[in-house]
């Protein structure tokens, strides 16, 4: 007899939008299980600039997606403060850009009711030295950046503490269907093979881009297209503010700061399945040679990074530019199509994150006949000690922070000292997570610095086994997986420092440690 | 004011990782006037065992326990491998010659046989290997004996119950202790604890900690942290206080038995009157006539190098021996042509682990079969300039555990050449 957990509530997917409907839910007393089949932001929410958009890009494009935007970064900048750094950000044109473009930008900020301040190139290049010489216009807006991961960390922290449930690696094989609607999900625990049910009275699919794929087991037609975006992170932060490249969206032309790096990006490439995506060097050199021409730094710094996250975006049919494909969000009651507690979530903005789980919760409760008021407008998002960890640059000796000396710091690129390992590892514990270097990896900046996870690996690795969250040899395994997850995004930006870098990993790991010569699991 | 000098001699070596030491230690040994110059740190990243050949071909994913009979076959397989250009015996020979040399400045390492080695690793893995400190020799043959791991708190890295965890076996024990010392407040420096070992009174205090296992034990590894100097000298004075056996367990860098080679060869070498230029950047200007002009620089000096040979030990790219650009591979003291993958999409696998190896570690120069240099016409670039270790193509050492091998043999065979050459 398989095991059978209830709930009012089963959302699948934990990025953005799936822990904030978890959240949004729990706030209003609805009791949720958040699944998904990997852990929190392994897809787009994790493999995105990190931008929380003042509108502006949109203004030509996509006006109504402006004005979400506009209003969510105020919403946003009130209640999560602490995942948020109010950076502010500039839009500069080049010599050669689209002069109409720039000419009607000002105008159709303003129907958007989206702020922009032109100002003098000049000015632009002392508040951003590294900027081209070659600026023919600038405009100031507000833009700023968020870390994704800690959004949903806080997210979810604050729903399980509300009552919700977190389980990780645990993937959808089945919906069991009676009489148009959902009777129960059928789950497998991939750490374990364990296969139980999950019964609720409503299902809600934010699963980003597998959304087709989730939808599909109900016998409904989703159509995705999926559009790959790839982004670079530099060793070092370029800019104070966010910049934007003043000409209609398309590769290379947006550099977010994230605490101590930058992030650019990015492209758009159409893909068949959002698993088994990694950056190409055709796109990273594209990316590095676009970017160029704003901040000439970009052509000789120092990347320690590179990764991709597949857009979920909705088609309406017609055939195009994927990024003419709206980036507004889908909401769909499939009543419609045949299976009435059943609802899909997709496509969106991490900038409108919030939005989309207030509208897809108005929708359960809605079924749900509860007549409440979504208060993730009002209610200040918490801050926990285990979503610090995930941003960037958080320091052993910042503010706030334990001066332990008997505190060894275990990842010395990011900084991060044994005892937020300890913190992280009890809160992925608590969520009913497994702690390794992979679920840890989602949780903090281990592995993320310079050194690429060459040395910081073995440190934490040996702590786990020496605390006893590890135990058996077999877990080496993990160790192999974290190591080829930090290797796509290295990759393609292997030259220079870089190279040598990676190189010295590879003496460690394989050299000495043989770890190729180790089976994998299955 | 940076200070001018010039100097002259028979043989420059540039490089200081194994390859650069093993090329300085023949030169003097040989009696040639010899001056080396390289980054002296390199050598914390080595784990201090000494490979020939531990997996080939390379993607067999099979561990070898006799390289000579594989090299046989590696010589008719991979006409283009460094190891292709010498023959067993010759290798064999670099090892005795390293084994000695290492012995006269009272470094001890197992003699060079016929088999591999397979030692456990801090990762609970099994390397093999060809010729390891006596310090680590134990732990080659555990058997079924009953075994203490001990580890220490704050020493990063190294966990004794992970290393027991790659031991699963039918007989003998295994325990773990973790020591916590008085000194550890919060990370223990490796090279700090090392130096602990040099004192007696800490020698006795660890002691009385490991006799509780005495009868439930029969030999204790401890992670290579055994003193710098005399570490073999330390283990067995831990030995006969103790009365079971003690071994060294290779771990993540910093590697103090790195730094033991380093500090062996260094002290060894200035015994023999070699020169040593320390952290320079070598600059090739020209030759003049059989001579090779060279400039060494750093930030307190510049000298004028005239040297009749040169040794490039210069390694790869953490070694600083070959640039990439995003998109060619270069050598970055003589310009020479550089073996390697078309284009960058070829450079790496998809996998970090992909069983072939990476095609960017194939990369390196090309050489004759006394390892100099190629130019681009398939001649000897220069007379007198050899390559030796890993700047030489067609040798992924990390994925054949062929490192330290193709050091030894390129070095020794290089020095020789140019040896008996100098003497006509």
């Amino acid at each position: 007899m398989h095991k059978t957990m209830e709930t009012d509530v089963l959302v699948i997917g934990g990025g953005v939008t799936g822990t904030g409907i978890a959240r949004d839910l729990s706030l209003r007393g609805v009791q949720c299980i958040l699944i998904d089949k990997s852990d929190l932001n392994a897809g787009a929410s994790g493999g995105n600039h990190g931008l929380l958009h003042s509108g502006a890009r949109y203004v030509g494009s996509d006006p109504e997606a402006a004005v979400e935007c506009k209003n969510e970064l105020g919403i946003l900048k009130n209640n999560a403060g602490h995942c948020i750094e109010d950076t502010g950000g500039l839009f500069i044109a080049v010599k050669g850009d689209d002069e109409k473009y720039i000419a009607d930008f000002p105008g159709m900020c303003e129907k958007s009711g989206v702020y922009c301040k032109k100002i003098d190139p000049a000015l632009a290049r002392d508040m951003e030295p590294v900027l081209s010489k070659d600026i023919i216009a600038a405009y100031q807006v507000n833009d700023a950046s968020i870390n994704p991961f800690k959004i949903s960390i806080e997210n979810m922290n604050d729903a399980v503490l509300r009552g919700s449930q977190f389980l990780s690696f645990c993937k959808l094989i089945e919906f069991k269907m009676i009489n148009h609607s959902i009777e129960y999900a059928g789950i497998i625990n991939e750490n374990n093979g364990e296969t139980f049910q999950i019964k609720a009275r409503t299902y809600v699919n934010a699963s980003g881009a597998w959304a087709g794929m989730i939808a599909a087991m109900a016998g409904i037609t989703i159509n995705m297209v999926l559009s790959k975006g790839t982004l670079l992170v530099t060793s070092k932060r370029m800019t104070k503010r966010v910049i934007n490249r003043l000409r209609k969206p398309t590769d290379g032309d947006i550099i977010v700061p994230g605490g101590v790096v930058s992030i650019i990006g990015t492209t758009s490439i159409r893909v068949d399945s959002p698993d088994h995506i990694y950056p190409t060097i055709n796109e990273v050199d594209q990316i590095i040679d676009e970017g160029g021409r704003i901040i000439p730094d970009l052509k000789t710094c120092r990347y320690i990074r590179a990764y991709s996250g597949a857009r979920p975006l909705v088609s309406e049919g017609k055939i195009g530019d994927d990024r003419s494909v709206s980036r507004g969000f889908t909401l769909r009651d499939h009543k419609m199509d045949g299976a009435d507690n059943f609802i899909t979530i997709t496509g969106g903005k991490l900038s409108t994150y919030r939005l989309m789980s207030e509208k897809a919760s108005d929708l359960v409760c809605w079924k749900h006949s509860i007549f409440s008021k979504c208060l993730t407008k009002e209610i200040p998002l918490p801050s926990t000690k285990s979503g610090e960890w995930s941003e960037p640059g958080m320091m052993a000796t910042e503010p706030g922070m334990s001066k332990n000396f008997n505190d060894p710091i275990l990842c010395e690129c990011e900084m991060v000292p044994q005892s937020a390992i300890d913190t992280i590892v009890s809160s992925i514990k608590q969520a009913g997570g497994k702690p390794n270097l992979t679920s840890l990896a989602l949780r903090s900046r281990i592995g993320k610095g310079p050194c690429q996870g060459a040395f910081c690996s073995l440190r934490i690795f040996s702590h786990l086994y020496d605390s006893n969250v590890l135990k058996d040899h077999s877990d080496i395994t993990n160790l192999k997986g974290f190591l080829n997850e930090r290797w796509k995004g290295e990759k393609s930006l292997l030259w220079g420092q870089a190279l040598a870098q990676s190189s010295l990993k590879e003496m460690i790991h394989s050299g000495l440690f043989g770890l190729e010569l180790i089976e994998n699991k299955n | 004011m940076k200070i001018n000098k010039n100097t002259d001699c028979d043989i420059l070596v540039i490089g200081a990782g194994l390859a650069g030491y093993i090329a300085a230690a023949r030169a003097a040994d040989l009696g040639l006037k010899t001056i080396q110059a390289g980054n002296s740190s390199a050598l914390f990243l080595a784990s201090g065992l000494f490979d020939l050949l531990g997996v080939f071909p390379i993607d067999s994913g099979k561990i070898l326990t006799h390289p000579y009979s594989a090299i046989k076959q590696l010589q008719s397989d991979q006409i283009y491998h460094p190891y292709s250009k010498t023959t067993p015996d010759q290798i064999k020979k670099g090892f005795q010659f390293l084994a000695s040399f290492l012995d006269s400045a009272e470094l001890k390492y197992s003699r060079p046989g016929a088999n591999n080695k397979q030692i456990l690793t801090s990762l609970g893995t099994f390397k093999p290997t060809y010729m390891v400190p006596e310090t680590f020799s134990k732990g080659c043959s555990l058997d079924e004996k009953n075994l203490l791991i001990v580890d220490f708190k704050g020493l990063r890295g190294f966990s004794a119950r992970q290393a027991a965890s790659g031991l699963g076996r039918k007989k003998g024990k295994i325990h773990t202790l973790t020591i916590d010392l008085p000194e550890n407040n919060g990370s223990l420096n490796p090279v700090h604890l090392a130096r602990s070992f040099e004192n007696q009174e800490f020698i006795q205090r660890l002691a009385d900690k490991l006799s509780m296992f005495s009868g439930k034990a029969d030999i204790v590894g401890l992670p290579a942290i055994c003193g710098i100097h005399n570490s073999l000298e330390i283990v067995k004075s831990l030995e006969k206080r103790i009365n079971m056996d003690v071994f060294e367990i290779p771990g993540m860098p910093p590697s103090i038995p790195g730094l033991r080679l380093k500090n062996t060869f260094e002290k060894k070498l200035s015994d023999l009157n070699v020169s040593f230029l320390s952290n320079a950047k070598i600059v090739f200007h020209a030759m003049e006539k059989d001579h090779f002009i060279l400039q060494a620089i750093n930030d307190n000096f510049e000298t004028r190098i005239k040297a009749r040979g040169v040794i490039l030990a210069s390694g790869r790219f953490p070694g600083g021996g070959l640039f990439a650009r995003r998109g060619i591979i270069l050598e970055t003291v003589f310009d020479l042509p550089v073996f390697q993958p078309k284009t960058r999409e070829m450079w790496h696998q998809l996998n970090f682990f992909d069983a072939k190896g990476h095609q960017i570690n194939q990369a390196g120069l090309e050489t004759d079969n006394r390892f100099r240099p190629l130019d681009k016409t398939g001649k000897p670039a220069f007379e007198n300039l050899y390559a030796a270790g890993s700047i030489i193509a067609h040798n992924d050492w990390t994925r054949l555990k062929s490192g330290t091998g193709v050091s030894c043999v390129s070095a020794y065979t290089a020095v020789n050449s140019f040896y008996k050459k100098h003497l006509r």
